[in-house]
């Protein structure tokens, strides 16, 4: 179990050193159970410091708004930030660097590993919970959660409340680290693609009618595109004007920019827009789970970018987030790629 | 029937006059509405205007009131809307809908002095109250116009400047010198410092890129012209037209609606976001 | 008009209204959307707050404005499209939501009257909901001149009392609904108003979240365009839509042609949703953008709600309804924001 005292310490050596410009964790926020991302600059605010199972967040996504304000500044403080992550995060960071988005100079990571437990889904918490309010959850030595709610402490299994992502985690723990807090111990795994099971045995009918339900119901809102550690792009296929026009942009370029789906949250639109984006993750998702978490319409998003994950180990022995010097699933070929993908 | 604003009057392309040509060129369009015209506006107003499957774009209206024939818009190729304006060809159906925002306070301005200060394609607003103002030259006092680009070859209303010429006051200016320029080189700021108006019951009317009238504006005060003597128009991105789409407000202004025209004491109230 | 209805009975009375369209509260797992149905036991009225308020209804998140076409002999034909006026029912609106509804009521009004929106204002019936229950944690209705009783923009109140609802007509398109099925309605009996008056009492203690000094905000707010607030408490934000998508009040749009053939041209002007929160939404064609950073677009959502509204309507553009605060993915909470703008007048 990682000790959060430890944690704390070893982020005000960092900032008290001057080792990291700022770090970036989680503390208590004031809308609900679940924490917000911490902007840590003084060594005496790492108090405001928490680890614990609500701490879902992958806050690498912040890596990309660093890189922009650092872009932007005339002479930038040139050392790395200061991240906390778990291992689903790791690997994003994994990914960031492979693409070469980020360079690993300008990155210092605090490593927390989730051991045998993980973070929970706050909808199974509230069912699990029927109708109490949580107010603390812990973790504790046997990987289970305690939760304080008012009518006291109830120690709940960890597999009843886990978020599904991290019953299908396949490293719990951080595979790339500057330090680490905690065991790296592997929680086992039987199924890693177990939440498509369900899904697979639909025919294609019904898939099709499943998902038209499912992005129907789509606002447009982007909150999953904006939460993306991987979606960094300047401009994006989804938006009807884009953003990477300047002063030098000629109007020849800006008139010939394709439309390629419009603002209208109908069928045929939000179709081009989630699946162009679970295409681009293809071989890039490292299942943080964090789109299907803030979509307010509940759309299971995660059983896109699940699927494609499966396809890419099936078809390409491809696993994603472990080696920043492999090549990309997208932009690579060997001999033995099976033909019958491109058709 | 209810009224509904959103909905364009068809119009069709009279006339286009190539202004300017280059990497950043200007047509002039003459428009006529296909059914009978009772589109009435005022000076430094202006119309939404639609290409059909681009979208639409808000341009100042540079023809006078006191023309009833046509509206004239002079537009720069900017982005999707303007760029397809500038493939049309005279014939060419559009969507005209408005006209929208304040307009500049014409009615107030009778007996004054009135100076105009324009940089490029800032003209165009200028355009429409300054050949009202000639059209009624009686009502007012002495006009000067004071214009400038970055070229001799980006000056738009190049003939009909030359007419003007005959009428009032006109000092051009370029940016940099230009081989058979006889006029003043300079930014158009530094022309207004060199010419010197009289802050003298007058009133300055100036529109251009907003660095130009940032300088204007420092320029007009050193010579003694109070906020209120100065106007100038605003623009921000715009949809609706009416105020309610949200996106062209500068505090709880809507540009489209409560301005485009302030004078500068009004504008320095309003926060800096445009 | 005051009545009675049996919970039983409710169904019954739903099937009345059969002439009408009807919007109801209906679960999704776990979340509660509103929806058209056609069958009354679909309707959840236990379900907390609908994730979109009926908003989405009166101004939907599409609304076609016109069809353009080239004939065969190129000549250029334009079509107004207005909705249908179809009578509409909403069930289950929130006193906040039906306040909000007054609110955009006035920015669609004023000189030019929004014929989309009002056409579908005009034609629906908003029966509310009384909150006995918070629906959200981050309610703060009290906060922002409502309660979880207002009747402030309803045809209908009703209240639960357990087995029964008290139903109060507040105009005539509510009467209209309750005539519609008299038989089914009953007179109150005086220990009936005597439970609403205690369950409205016990509902207000229930709302925990305020907003402290609101009526000050607006002038400190005044004098907080340059602040450095913005920066700090916008740090977090992912620019995505859902503070502004959610809130019942916000009434953003854009007007884009979506053309299904190019040549000959054939399309429709539509109006979508849109928001102050994503960088494209001010950006003029030129590239400059006045709202360029998180920071400029936070303060804009801000100082719309509790400053601009405020002059131009006289009443602040929030009905503390929550959502923003409880769906936000990374938490950036109204309230706190608006706490410490009073901190900073003080």
């Amino acid at each position: 179990m990682v000790n959060l005292e430890d944690l704390k310490n070893e982020a005000h050596k960092l900032l008290k050193e001057g080792t990291v410009k700022y770090i970036i964790g989680y503390e208590r926020g004031t809308n609900g159970l679940l924490p917000i991302p911490a902007f840590i600059k003084n060594p005496e605010d790492v108090e405001r410091l928490i680890w614990d199972p609500t701490c879902v967040f992958n806050l690498t996504r912040f890596l990309v708004d660093e890189k922009r304000r650092k872009a932007s500044e005339k002479e930038p403080d040139e050392r790395p930030v200061g991240v906390i992550v778990k291992g689903c995060d790791s690997r994003a960071l994994v990914v960031l660097l492979q693409e070469k988005f980020i360079n690993r100079d300008d990155v210092y990571i605090l490593g927390v590993s989730c051991e045998e437990a993980g973070v929970l889904d706050e909808k199974k918490l509230a069912k699990t919970l029927k109708g109490k309010k949580a107010k603390n959850i812990e973790f504790t030595k046997n990987d289970n959660f305690v939760v304080m709610t008012e009518d006291g402490k109830t120690e709940i299994s960890a597999k009843e409340i886990l978020a599904e992502r991290c019953l299908e985690c396949k490293a719990n723990f951080p595979v790339i680290y500057d330090i680490l807090l905690g065991e790296k111990v592997k929680r086992k795994s039987d199924k890693p693609f177990g939440s498509l099971e369900k899904f697979e045995s639909l025919s294609k009918e019904e898939r099709w009618t499943f998902w038209k339900e499912q992005l129907d119901k789509c606002i447009r809102c982007y909150a999953c595109r904006s939460v993306c550690p991987m979606c960094y792009c300047d401009e994006c296929v989804a938006d009807t004007i884009n953003f990477a026009v300047t002063a030098d942009t000629t109007a020849e370029e800006k008139a010939q920019k394709i439309k390629w789906a419009e603002k209208s949250p109908v069928t045929s639109e939000n179709f081009v827009y989630h699946l162009v984006r679970a295409i681009h993750l293809a071989g890039r998702c490292i299942d943080c789970g964090e789109c299907e978490r803030v979509c307010p319409l509940d759309i299971p998003l995660r059983l896109l970018n699940k699927k494609l994950e499966k396809e890419a180990k099936e078809l390409f022995d491809y696993e994603v987030g472990f080696d920043p010097d492999q090549p990309s699933l997208v932009s690579s070929f060997k001999d033995e790629d099976p033909e019958d993908f491109i058709r | 029937m209810v009224h509904n604003d959103y909905i364009p009057k068809l119009a069709h392309i009279l006339e286009i006059k190539e202004e300017v040509g280059g990497a950043r060129p200007i047509k002039t369009f003459r428009t006529q509405f296909q059914n009978k015209n009772d589109f009435s506006f005022r000076c430094g107003q202006c119309a939404m205007l639609s290409v059909f499957g681009k979208g639409e774009s808000m341009i100042s209206i540079s023809s006078s009131p006191l023309v009833k024939d046509y509206l004239q818009f002079s537009i720069l190729k900017m982005g999707r809307v303007t760029s397809a304006l500038h493939e049309m060809q005279p014939g060419d159906i559009i969507g005209i809908r408005g006209p929208y925002g304040n307009g500049f306070p014409i009615k107030d301005w009778k007996g004054k002095n009135l100076i105009f200060i324009g940089g490029g394609i800032g003209l165009a607003p200028i355009w429409s109250v300054l050949n009202t103002a000639l059209g009624k030259k009686e009502e007012y006092g002495d006009l000067t116009l004071i214009y400038g680009a970055r070229t001799s070859k980006d000056l738009v209303f190049r003939e009909e400047l030359e007419e003007i010429k005959k009428k009032i006051a006109v000092h051009l200016s370029i940016d940099v010198e230009e081989s058979d320029w006889n006029e003043f080189v300079g930014f158009v700021p530094q022309n207004v410092t060199d010419k010197k108006p009289s802050p003298n019951n007058a009133i300055t009317i100036t529109c251009g890129p907003p660095i130009m009238i940032k300088f204007v504006i420092k320029a007009l005060e050193d010579l003694g012209f109070k906020d209120e003597q100065i106007y100038t128009t605003v623009e921000n991105k715009m949809k609706c037209g009416i105020g309610k789409c949200g996106r062209c407000n500068i505090g709880s202004h809507y540009v489209c609606k409560d301005g485009p025209v302030y004078s500068w004491a009004e504008l320095k109230k309003l926060p800096q976001e445009y | 008009m005051e009545k009675i209805l049996t919970k039983k009975s409710f169904p019954q009375w739903v099937k009345k209204l059969s002439l009408y369209k009807i919007y109801a509260p209906v679960r999704d797992n776990d979340i509660c959307n509103l929806e058209a149905i056609d069958n009354p036991e679909s309707i959840d009225l236990d379900c907390s707050n609908t994730v979109l308020s009926p908003k989405k209804i009166i101004f939907p998140q599409r609304e076609i404005y016109l069809e353009f076409e080239t004939s065969d002999e190129n000549k250029l034909q334009v079509k107004e499209i207005l909705p249908e006026e179809t009578p509409s029912v909403i069930f289950g609106v929130r006193p906040c939501d039906a306040k909000a509804l007054t609110l955009t009521d006035k920015v669609f009004s004023g000189d030019f009257k929004d014929p989309y929106y009002w056409k579908r204002r005009n034609s629906t019936t908003l029966i509310g909901l009384a909150c006995n229950i918070p629906p959200s944690p981050n309610c703060f209705c009290l906060s922002v001149g409502g309660s979880p009783h207002s009747k402030e923009g309803l045809d209908i109140l009703m209240t639960d009392l357990g087995d029964k609802y008290f139903v109060e007509s507040l105009s005539e398109k509510g009467s209209t609904l309750i005539n519609l099925a008299k038989p089914l309605f009953q007179q109150p009996k005086a220990a009936d108003k005597k439970a609403v008056e205690k369950t409205q009492a016990e509902a207000e203690k229930k709302i925990v979240r305020q907003i402290k000094d609101i009526k000050k905000i607006p002038s400190i707010l005044e004098n907080m365009f340059d602040s450095p607030l913005w920066d700090k408490e916008s740090l977090s934000c992912l620019r995505c839509g859902i503070c502004t998508y959610l809130c019942p009040t916000c009434h953003c749009f854009d007007i884009n042609d979506e053309v299904s053939s190019s040549s000959p041209v054939k399309g429709k002007r539509v109006r979508t949703w849109d928001n102050c929160q994503f960088p494209d939404f001010t950006m003029h064609s030129s590239g400059h953008n006045p709202r360029p950073d998180r920071s400029s677009r936070l303060r804009q959502r801000i100082l719309h709600k509790f400053q601009y509204f405020v002059e131009l309507y006289k009443d602040y553009q929030c009905t503390g309804c929550g959502r923003c605060i409880s769906k936000c993915p990374v938490g950036i909470d109204i309230i706190e924001v608006l706490d410490k703008v009073s901190d900073y007048g003080s």
